[in-house]
């Protein structure tokens, strides 16, 4: 089955649409990665006061008479954010859905992928200079609140992806995979930039481009106003006399986008609005060696 | 400017129409959030001047449009190629046709072709009202034919005119036309001239026509030019226009130079020009002649001829524009071969002292046709006279009577008999025997002085009187008459005065009245007596400058052929007059086409003339018998005035006519052939073109 907007568009909440998408990917997965704890053994050491009894190996007692300890490998789960631009723009949508709405159920999904093997995820709205963050939690029972939250979120103000990745750089102390879902329309130079540089600090970045297919084919014909959805401005345009100029804007801000995440060695993910939602998640895992 | 159809002009306010649209157009865009506004900015921002430049030049492409459309719609028409709008009501009207040689001026097609067609469009467009006439103008115009409003009959007339190979007399035309509109009462007066203008044609020296109104009252003809040149500046030409052709005895026996005068019409140089010279049609001879910017130049070409006879001799250029006047025809009859026996009567070794050494020598000279054979008497009159054209008894005794009889059946036959006397010369034998053929009897030997008296050089005879006008001793004027009256006479005879029977011309008379040159006509013959003997003993006349040219004269003149050498000058146009032989009737010189001039006899002179010569070219002389007269025939040439194309201006024949009557039409050049509504047609297609380009960017 192919989730695609329209289809996503008739269910109802970010839970329905997410559940249904998990089960796309899940179906569409040949091979569970998912195998309990990622524990692993590492190493003995001789028995010291102070060491944890339950890691006794009490094998190596009967052998060898003496007292060794198990050490095993850093033993956290996979920490998780999926950080949602939920700007002005972020409400344009033609085929039924948002780029919000798009970026809702994406982040739902993948959550929902999380918690289930266990890891923890987490959520961050940026919307109007403001960053609402849910921290990442491996239990189960936090998938309904990162639920309500993204179904709560609305579109409003400007983007400011430059706040957002100041703000991440400071809360995330621990390695962490970090998902952005945003149309990166934010006219600073450095956002961007700043934002991708959470890399540097050995965060796994992910990003997906969202565009819509208006944005894209720039589809208009009669003299038309076009409205900003994040401030005040406008401009009466014939389309026609534009559409060649626009069209090779707005390619080469993709291309932009694109190259500074591949340079950035962020995985980069450009969606449309109209296309399969678990298809897309499908080519992102698939691109991952499917695990996340 | 005027306009067809001027209620289309209205249309031009539908040019207005972009800029209302600019102005009150106040469609309400749609407004549509748009998440990409920030690109949208940029592009708009980026193309806003080329924008700008686009709705400009949209604009001005779609004005152009709606203002090109009605415009062509309404058909304008420049004022200086208006056609003949009767301005002042209807008009009776003569259409005067140039048919000078200047309209056979072809550039492709020829001018007269475009003079049938400008006439045939002024009388349509003639209201039906307006009467109307056609008169083709020549140099010397016919009667008019009456005004009629029947245009099948006139433009029958128009296709019955022919170009032609004079200079038409246009002030006469125009005259004549303008009497001939007098005839009508209606109140205007109308001239369209059909023409190429060329000055030789118009003279604006003399007044413009002026027609009489049906009060009497003077009218000035409203004036409508068409010029069938269209426009042209000039006319370029250029022409043989003049042939000259002499004997070159230099040359060789049959030798005769022809010298051909070219003239350039046009402003550029020509180099090189190939000139053939062709006789009877075959190219004999060519030479080359540079000719400057209306300018002339001579080139003389030489042909020896085998044989005598009447030739054409043609002088040809390349044809040009106007191929008529590139060639020029000159008629000439070359010598025969004269056979002539020379009786000597005093025989002598020594050669000066020889009666027929300088006779023989004047007639047998380079370049003479003459064949002289010399015998003794004894000899001479075992001869058979009839092999010879002529024959010169020189101070010989009277022959025998059988010998006397048979030289006055050779006069009689149509030879020559020259006699030269001496002291061989028995008077009264001569008269005896001789008489039928002498002109006049002898009388007695006069010696005005001894040759040797050492006032021999005051006291001999001289001449007096020559008759010029014989042909004989035509060429003695000016200095060559003094060399002829200067020749010293000692001994000469005396004639009787002139009895009855056949008149005898007296060429030359000597100081005492006595004769010294008798001609005259015997039957078919003619007899040539010199007083006086044709050596030194009786007088110096071989030993003068004068004597060759007079033997060779006289001996042409015995022969018939001197007649022949005259030639006919004649002109198109022009009426010729020809001189026949008693023997010769004329009836009508045909001419090169084939047309017929009939020739008619002058009463109370032996001439025929004929006229005027339709065509350049050979004539040959026929007559009633239906049997070609060689020695009569001729070349008739086209006046050089009728070569020269040079062109009235529009504002000196506009200034002539009166600006206030004359207009033109038709040949207006390049307007007439692509009116202006086709260009504006032509502008807005083009403007629809670029203004979908434009929209299409």
């Amino acid at each position: 089955m192919l989730l695609d907007a329209q289809t996503l568009s008739r269910l109802t909440g970010v839970k329905v649409r997410a559940r249904a998408v998990v089960e796309g990917v899940l179906s569409g997965l040949h091979k569970s990665p998912h195998q309990g704890q990622s524990v692993e053994f590492a190493e003995h050491k001789e028995y010291a006061p102070g060491d944890e009894l339950k890691h006794l190996d009490w094998k190596a007692y009967g052998k060898f008479d003496r007292y060794y300890i198990k050490r095993y490998e850093h033993e956290t789960n996979l920490r998780a954010l999926m950080v949602v631009d939920a700007s002005g723009s972020m409400a344009y949508g033609t085929a039924g859905l948002s780029k919000l709405d798009v970026a809702k159920v994406l982040a739902a999904t993948l959550s929902h992928l999380l918690l289930r093997q266990q890891d923890g995820a987490g959520v961050a709205l940026i919307a109007g200079g403001q960053f609402h963050e849910i921290p990442p939690r491996a239990s189960a029972t936090h998938l309904q609140v990162l639920l309500d939250t993204l179904d709560a979120a609305a579109p409003l103000g400007t983007t400011d992806l430059a706040t957002a990745a100041d703000t991440l750089a400071e809360k995330l102390p621990r390695r962490s995979l970090v998902c952005i879902f945003s149309d990166f329309f934010d006219d600073r130079a450095d956002a961007l930039k700043r934002l991708l540089a959470l890399r540097a600090r050995k965060h796994d970045v992910a990003v997906f481009h969202l565009v819509d297919k208006a944005e894209l084919e720039f589809p208009f014909d009669d003299p038309t106003l076009f409205l900003s959805m994040e401030d005040e401005r406008r401009i009466e345009v014939n389309p026609r006399e534009i559409k060649e100029s626009y069209l090779e804007e707005f390619g080469r801000f993709l291309g932009e986008v694109k190259d500074a995440c591949t340079a950035a060695d962020c995985d980069y993910e450009r969606v449309r609005t109209d296309e399969p939602l678990d298809q897309v998640l499908l080519r992102f895992l698939a691109r991952r060696g499917g695990k996340l | 400017m005027t306009f067809a159809n001027p209620l289309f002009l209205f249309g031009t306010l539908a040019a207005l129409i972009p800029l209302l649209v600019h102005l009150f157009d106040r469609r309400r865009p749609r407004p549509v959030p748009f998440g990409a506004i920030s690109f949208v900015l940029k592009s708009q921002r980026r193309t806003a001047s080329r924008l700008r430049l686009k709705r400009l030049l949209l604009y001005l492409l779609r004005t152009l449009i709606l203002l090109a459309v009605p415009i062509a719609l309404a058909r304008p028409q420049f004022a200086s190629a208006q056609g003949p709008v009767t301005t002042r009501g209807l008009a009776a009207t003569a259409v005067v046709i140039d048919t000078s040689l200047a309209l056979r001026w072809k550039d492709g097609s020829s001018l007269f072709d475009a003079a049938r067609d400008e006439a045939k469009s002024a009388l349509r467009d003639l209201a039906p009202e307006e009467p109307a006439t056609v008169v083709p103008c020549t140099r010397t115009p016919a009667p008019v034919a009456p005004l009629g409003f029947e245009r099948a009959r006139l433009f029958s007339a128009i296709d019955d005119v022919k170009p032609g190979y004079e200079v038409a007399d246009l002030n006469r035309c125009l005259e004549v036309a303008a009497r001939a509109l007098d005839e009508s009462p209606l109140p205007n007066r109308r001239l369209v001239l059909v023409s190429a203008f060329t000055q030789s044609s118009l003279r604006l020296e003399v007044s413009p026509p002026v027609s009489t109104g049906p009060k009497g009252e003077k009218l000035k003809p409203e004036v409508v030019l068409r010029d069938v040149a269209k426009g042209r500046e000039v006319l370029p030409n250029r022409a043989v226009i003049d042939a000259r052709a002499e004997p070159a005895p230099q040359l060789g026996a049959r030798a005769w130079q022809f010298t051909f005068t070219v003239r350039n019409y046009s402003p550029e140089p020509q180099k090189d020009v190939e000139l053939r010279l062709e006789v009877n049609g075959e190219v004999v001879s060519k030479g080359f002649v540079d000719l400057s910017p209306d300018g002339t130049s001579q080139k003389t070409l030489a042909h020896r001829f085998a044989q005598g006879g009447t030739v054409s001799v043609t002088g040809a250029l390349d044809a040009d524009s106007l191929s008529e006047d590139d060639t020029r025809t000159l008629v000439v009859t070359v010598p025969k071969e004269l056979s002539v026996l020379l009786v000597n009567g005093a025989p002598s070794p020594q050669k000066y002292r020889d009666e027929a050494y300088f006779t023989e020598a004047a007639l047998s000279a380079p370049g003479s046709p003459v064949r002289a054979v010399t015998r003794d008497a004894d000899a001479a009159w075992r001869e058979d006279f009839s092999k010879y054209d002529a024959v010169f008894l020189l101070n010989v005794e009277a022959p025998t009577d059988e010998v006397a009889r048979a030289l006055a059946a050779f006069v009689d036959a149509g030879g020559g008999l020259f006699i030269g006397l001496g002291d061989r010369v028995d008077p009264d034998a001569w008269n005896a025997r001789l008489g039928a053929v002498l002109p006049r009897k002898l009388r007695v030997l006069k010696t005005a002085v001894e040759p040797n008296a050492p006032d021999a050089a005051s006291r001999s005879a001289r001449l007096e009187q020559v008759a010029l006008t014989h042909p004989v001793l035509q060429p003695f004027t000016g200095t060559a008459r003094e060399g002829l009256l200067s020749v010293r006479f000692w001994r000469y005879v005396l004639f009787e005065s002139e009895a009855g029977g056949a008149a005898s011309d007296v060429l030359g008379v000597l100081d005492d009245g006595a004769p010294a040159f008798i001609a005259q006509r015997k039957g078919k013959g003619r007899v040539f007596v010199f007083a006086s003997s044709m050596d030194r003993d009786w007088c110096d006349l071989p030993i003068r400058t004068a004597f060759l040219p007079l033997v060779q004269r006289v001996a042409a003149w015995l022969t018939g052929t001197l007649d022949e050498r005259e030639m006919v000058r004649a002109r198109v146009g022009d009426t010729v007059t020809l001189t026949p032989e008693p023997t010769q009737s004329p009836a009508f010189a045909r001419a090169p086409s084939g047309l017929e001039v009939p020739l008619t006899p002058t009463p109370g002179v032996a001439t025929v003339s004929g006229g005027p010569l339709p065509e350049p070219g050979r004539y040959d002389v026929v007559d009633a018998k239906g049997q070609a007269l060689a020695s009569l025939a001729f070349a008739a040439t086209l006046d050089p005035a009728a070569s020269d194309l040079s062109r009235h201006g529009a504002d000196a024949l506009a200034g002539w006519f009166g600006e206030d009557v004359v207009k033109t039409a038709g040949g207006g050049g390049e307007r007439e052939k692509t009116p202006v509504w086709t260009w504006l047609i032509a502008v807005a297609v083009v403007a629809f073109f670029f203004e979908g380009v434009l929209l299409r960017r």
